[in-house]
């Protein structure tokens, strides 16, 4: 098998919060190869949301290894991790986290912008991908100016913007309501399917079942990792 | 390594920033909008003060220098100075004919105080100033209309004067001064030329003067009893030491001060008004720093704690930015750029407000010609500059805390 774009061996993260040591992850081993769909699922409180940060480079583990396209994620600086997010990865948050105050196209022109692409080229890619997810009449709408639905689109359309190696997904449905969830996670669907690595996080057993791959978390360790035997795959509305 | 895509993006988050947030910038701003007001003003003031001291000395002569009885610069004992004996017109003819290094050199006698009439129109606080025809040759001798006196007039001891710029000015407010006649000293006195205007508000006693044949002085106020000046004109700056030196040895030999003694005469050079003014000078800066540095210490303190506020208010913005790609030093610059920005804007309202405060100035006091009735053109670039690195200064602390945020904590942070 061809190298993964994740490999994580025996990672521990811990946290001193008022004196005490917390164990948020305890030991966990993986690999993430290209093209994959992987649900990360666990209660709240099992270390699912700092594997996530942690695959994420926004946060580094205590301990073990982290390569990432075979790169030592514990060896990079700051900057490195930063280009590695700007790149590498696109994140889509439960709460969208789009800049209030920008409109949509800004708001997907943001991580162009910290990659040092000209205003011209960045506003062509921004309009692509916002075109992509569907929203192409709505390029000048502020986020308060849209629906749950559409801001977690322009959302997914700025984490595809820099064509980054894996989709990270944080409970990207837990603030939509049920049928704007599921138009939602048929996006993720399209994009797996055209050759994107997805990453979802998730307490909820109904999302995770669109993945192909589940990975539960528990107590900051890996409980099971299996191949979900049937996806979903009808993305009809109830 | 920061990217101008970067700053471009700096740029629009200040000013979007501004905008938001109209009042409270505005009033966060107000310690650098004083600051900088008393930059400019300050400097305004002080261009103009230099302008017309500069003007003066030229019209002076930097080259010029007078052999006197008193010091212009008052230095010395008073008392010794008075114990000094007049330079007699024999002193001061001798010294003309025997100097070699001068390209002009007169003598000057001066009465104190004098009043001028013309019919029923009178001033006082005028000199007297008698020099001979070749008074002309200096830049104090510049005929602005009319002409100055001949030699023939010179030596014939005619009653022509040659009127200051002030005197003519008072007395024939319409220009018509040639020809007319006016009583110095109790006769009558043809005018024949005015002088140009040479001095400025702080100095406008040059102008305050009426000029006659030196023979015709003496007819008038005696020989006697009087110091007489020596004008000497060295050529040119450059030669200015050499001539000094040649006046100072042949000035010694001709009033016989022993060598080793001291000289009991003066050379008094333009350049020593530049030095009285240089303490004028050094006092408003002095004062005007203190009270810059003042209101900045404030600006700094009032801009510092906003961008502390502004940096809180936008954690989960910093986290944001930070997840898709910003590194530290991009945060970093966007703050500098946001106070910097907050800054200049302050700079731009003590530009505005000095703009007009400057127009009412000049309007108000029309003596004050030597003040420029705009902002001079590179205090607004001192302006900007320094109101940026009080930006900088004020922004530092708070965008350093601003990058340095852990990114997975700054995306928790909820306001």
């Amino acid at each position: 098998m061809s190298t993964p774009l994740i490999h994580i061996e025996h990672i521990a993260r811990t946290y001193e919060m008022g004196g005490e040591t917390v164990h948020a992850l305890r030991d966990v081993s993986l690999d993430i190869h290209s093209n994959e769909y992987v649900a990360l699922m666990g209660p709240s409180g099992s270390g699912k949301s700092t594997l996530m940060n942690i695959l994420g480079c926004l946060d580094t583990p205590s301990l073990g290894v982290y390569t990432f396209k075979g790169l030592d994620v514990n060896e990079m600086t700051d900057d490195d991790l930063a280009e590695i997010r700007n790149k590498e990865i696109g994140f889509v948050f439960q709460t969208f986290n789009l800049l209030p105050r920008a409109t949509a196209l800004k708001n997907i022109e943001l991580p162009l912008i910290y990659s040092g692409i000209s205003s011209q080229i960045r506003k062509e890619r921004a309009i692509k991908a916002l075109e992509d997810v569907g929203l192409g009449d709505r390029m000048l709408h502020r986020p308060n100016e849209l629906s749950g639905g559409q801001r977690q689109r322009v959302a997914i359309a700025r984490a595809l913007v820099t064509e980054p190696s894996i989709i990270l997904a944080d409970e990207p449905t837990g603030n939509l309501d049920t049928k704007t969830g599921i138009e939602i996670m048929k996006l993720f669907q399209d994009l797996w399917s055209k050759g994107n690595t997805v990453i979802l996080v998730t307490h909820e057993e109904d999302i995770a079942r669109h993945a192909r791959r589940i990975i539960r978390i528990r107590d900051g360790k890996v409980e099971s990792d299996t191949i979900n035997p049937n996806p979903v795959t009808s993305f009809e509305i109830p | 390594m920061i990217r101008i895509s970067e700053i471009q993006e700096s740029f629009r988050i200040a000013f979007e920033g501004l905008q938001a947030n109209k009042l409270r910038s505005f009033l966060t701003t107000l310690g650098v909008v004083i600051g900088i007001t008393f930059v400019i003003l300050m400097g305004w003031f002080l261009n103009g003060l230099d302008a017309a001291l500069e003007s003066t000395v030229n019209l002076l002569g930097t080259d010029v220098m007078y052999i006197d009885k008193w010091s212009w610069s008052g230095g010395q004992n008073w008392r010794k100075t008075m114990q000094r004996k007049n330079i007699t017109y024999q002193q001061a003819m001798e010294f003309c004919n025997s100097v070699k290094t001068a390209e002009v050199s007169l003598p000057e006698a001066h009465k104190w105080g004098t009043t001028v009439k013309e019919r029923d129109r009178t001033i006082t606080g005028i000199s007297v100033i008698g020099v001979p025809y070749s008074y002309s040759q200096l830049p104090a001798g510049t005929v602005l209309y009319g002409r100055f006196f001949s030699q023939f007039e010179d030596e014939y001891s005619t009653n022509v004067t040659v009127l200051g710029y002030g005197v003519a000015k008072a007395l024939f407010p319409e220009g018509d001064a040639i020809g007319r006649t006016i009583k110095i000293g109790g006769r009558t006195f043809e005018i024949i030329g005015v002088i140009i205007k040479r001095g400025t508000m702080m100095m406008d006693f040059v102008d305050n003067q009426v000029i006659i044949p030196i023979s015709t002085f003496f007819g008038v106020y005696g020989m006697t009893g009087r110091s007489i000046s020596i004008a000497v004109k060295a050529g040119s700056a450059e030669k200015l030491d050499e001539t000094r030196a040649e006046a100072t040895g042949l000035m010694r030999s001709i009033r016989n001060v022993p060598p080793g003694q001291e000289e009991d005469f003066s050379i008094n050079e333009t350049q020593t008004f530049k030095e009285q003014v240089e303490t004028l000078r050094l006092a408003t800066w002095g004062i005007g720093i203190g009270l810059t540095l003042l209101s900045f210490i404030v600006g700094i303190i009032g801009i510092m704690n906003i961008m502390f506020v502004s940096v809180t208010e936008r954690t989960k913005e910093i986290g944001i930015r930070k997840s898709l790609g910003a590194k530290s030093s991009s945060i970093l610059t966007q703050f500098l750029v946001e106070s910097a920005s907050l800054c200049l804007v302050g700079a731009l309202i003590a530009f505005t407000f000095c703009s007009v405060v400057i127009a009412i100035a000049v309007r108000l006091v029309p003596e004050a010609d030597f003040l420029t009735p705009y902002v001079p053109p590179q205090l607004i670039l001192i302006a900007a500059i320094v109101s940026i690195i009080v930006g900088i200064l004020a922004g530092i602390v708070p965008a350093m805390r601003a990058s340095a945020l852990d990114p997975v904590e700054a995306l928790r942070y909820e306001s």
